[in-house]
């Protein structure tokens, strides 16, 4: 029998089981809980599974989506090669 | 005694875990959370190939507490250990590299320089048209910053220290023998206060009227995307200010030696990803096909001399615990933590005087 795995995060391959598990550890706040468990830190950057994470947060913490807010956007938006930013001109 | 830390980067949690280590009420206050400040943004470059000899011991030292400490805390740090090459592209620097060298095997530092066709044996695709000298130490590597600071802070309170985040200072005041410390609305009397704030530590030290003059430095980093093992050793063109090398988990991470900053401000720019990929596809061009996930930036301090401060001010029990330089912080903390707490356990240790506050 396969057990029921909940992946929430593709790019680290994260199940909802490890992120509650993370919660539970103490890593309660975003930020935290994104560095201790990589979600949102692979290709995606978050794009896929933030906001699952802040879900599975608010329903854990009892906090609105509004009070966890969201993790710093960095960019670039989208993977970029770095021949194409060494193509880069400027100063 | 009740002690507080201001910061709970790797100096603020080090000092606390040796602290509360031997029963001390230790008390850290993290304006954010574990892992804001540079402890948490910088790429995890461990060597004791370092420019200042004042420091030297201290890295020889932490590399030795970087083995033993994951076991004690039970935490694993995710060290590699495959070495560290410094390399110049002008012949100013290549000098100072052999200069460096010289200094670092007085001191017991393994280093020897090495050939460009030499860090090739090291890195394959490493292009040796792109330096013309180079040093290595193979007892260096990389570590990943964040379960340094997780298992330190495990640590601590496991010997029973109390970590406090989004806990900001906002006030300090000298209230006869103690500092009283004024976090979100509450008033908490401390024996000593450390201030251990990094790129902050200037604005914690001016609450009691002390002009630290730390310059605050920042520093923008950058991943891609992982790949499998490809970059062994920690590599950082001391010409340009480009390292690169690779996480525990797979992504190439690299950044530029940062510049002095008036204010504190973490913005990204383009103009750093594109000197980065410059360079960094001159020193191994096959990186040119991988793309950059992410950057990001982050801030920390450097003393006016640029060696750390650390001990004792003019203001009874506060302590300086910051200032710890470029590319040093990491390398040198775990032990200077340890030395730090033994100064105020014992009210003296003359391993560290000489980077006491009042030598400015």
């Amino acid at each position: 029998m396969v057990k029921e795995r909940k992946i929430v995060c593709r790019c680290e391959d994260l199940t909802e089981e490890e992120i509650i598990h993370a919660i539970e550890e103490g890593y309660n706040d975003l930020e935290s809980l994104k560095r201790y468990t990589g979600a949102t830190t692979g290709a995606c950057q978050g794009k896929g599974c933030l906001m699952h994470i802040i879900r599975i947060l608010s329903q854990k913490t009892g906090k609105s989506p509004d009070e966890i807010g969201i993790t710093t956007q960095r960019p670039p938006v989208n993977p970029v090669p770095l021949y194409i930013l060494s193509e880069g001109d400027v100063e | 005694m009740k002690i507080a830390i201001i910061g709970a980067g790797i100096m603020g949690l080090s000092t606390a875990y040796y602290l509360s280590k031997s029963g001390i009420d230790v008390t850290v206050l993290e304006q954010k959370y574990l892992l804001y400040g540079a402890s948490g943004r910088n790429s995890g470059g461990i060597t004791p190939m370092i420019d200042r000899e004042e420091l030297i011991p201290f890295a020889l030292e932490s590399i030795k507490l970087y083995d033993r400490l994951p076991s004690e805390l039970n935490f694993n740090f995710l060290m590699r250990k495959d070495g560290y090459v410094k390399l110049a592209s002008n012949e100013g620097d290549a000098d100072r590299l052999r200069q460096e060298v010289r200094m670092q095997n007085r001191l017991g530092v393994s280093s020897r320089v090495i050939s460009p066709e030499e860090i090739k044996e090291l890195v394959p695709d490493f292009n040796p048209d792109s330096a013309i000298a180079a040093s290595y130490c193979r007892d260096s590597g990389v570590v990943f910053p964040w379960p340094v600071i997780w298992g330190l802070a495990r640590g601590c309170r496991k010997n029973g220290a109390e970590i406090k985040t989004e806990a900001k200072v906002e006030r300090i005041e000298k209230n006869g023998e103690k500092l009283s410390v004024y976090v979100n609305g509450g008033k908490y009397e401390f024996d000593i206060v450390v201030n251990s704030a990094g790129a902050w530590s200037n604005e914690i030290s001016k609450m009691l009227g002390i002009e630290l003059g730390n310059r605050i430095i920042k520093e923008e980093v950058c991943v891609t995307e992982s790949v499998k093992p490809y970059i062994d050793p920690y590599i950082h063109d001391i010409s340009s200010g480009v390292y690169v090398t690779q996480t525990a988990r797979g992504e190439i991470i690299g950044g530029i030696t940062g510049k002095e900053t008036d204010t504190i401000n973490t913005s990204s720019t383009i103009e750093f990803a594109v000197k980065y990929a410059k360079r960094v596809t001159q020193m191994i061009p096959k990186l040119k096909g991988l793309a950059m996930l992410r950057q990001w930036a982050g801030v920390y301090d450097e003393s006016r001399d640029g060696l750390p401060v650390i001990g004792f001010t003019e203001v009874d029990g506060f302590i300086q615990a910051n200032g710890l330089g470029k590319h040093k912080g990491m390398i040198v903390a775990l032990s200077l933590g340890r030395e730090l707490a033994k100064l105020i356990e014992k009210g003296e240790n003359p391993v560290i005087k000489k980077f006491n506050p009042q030598r400015f």
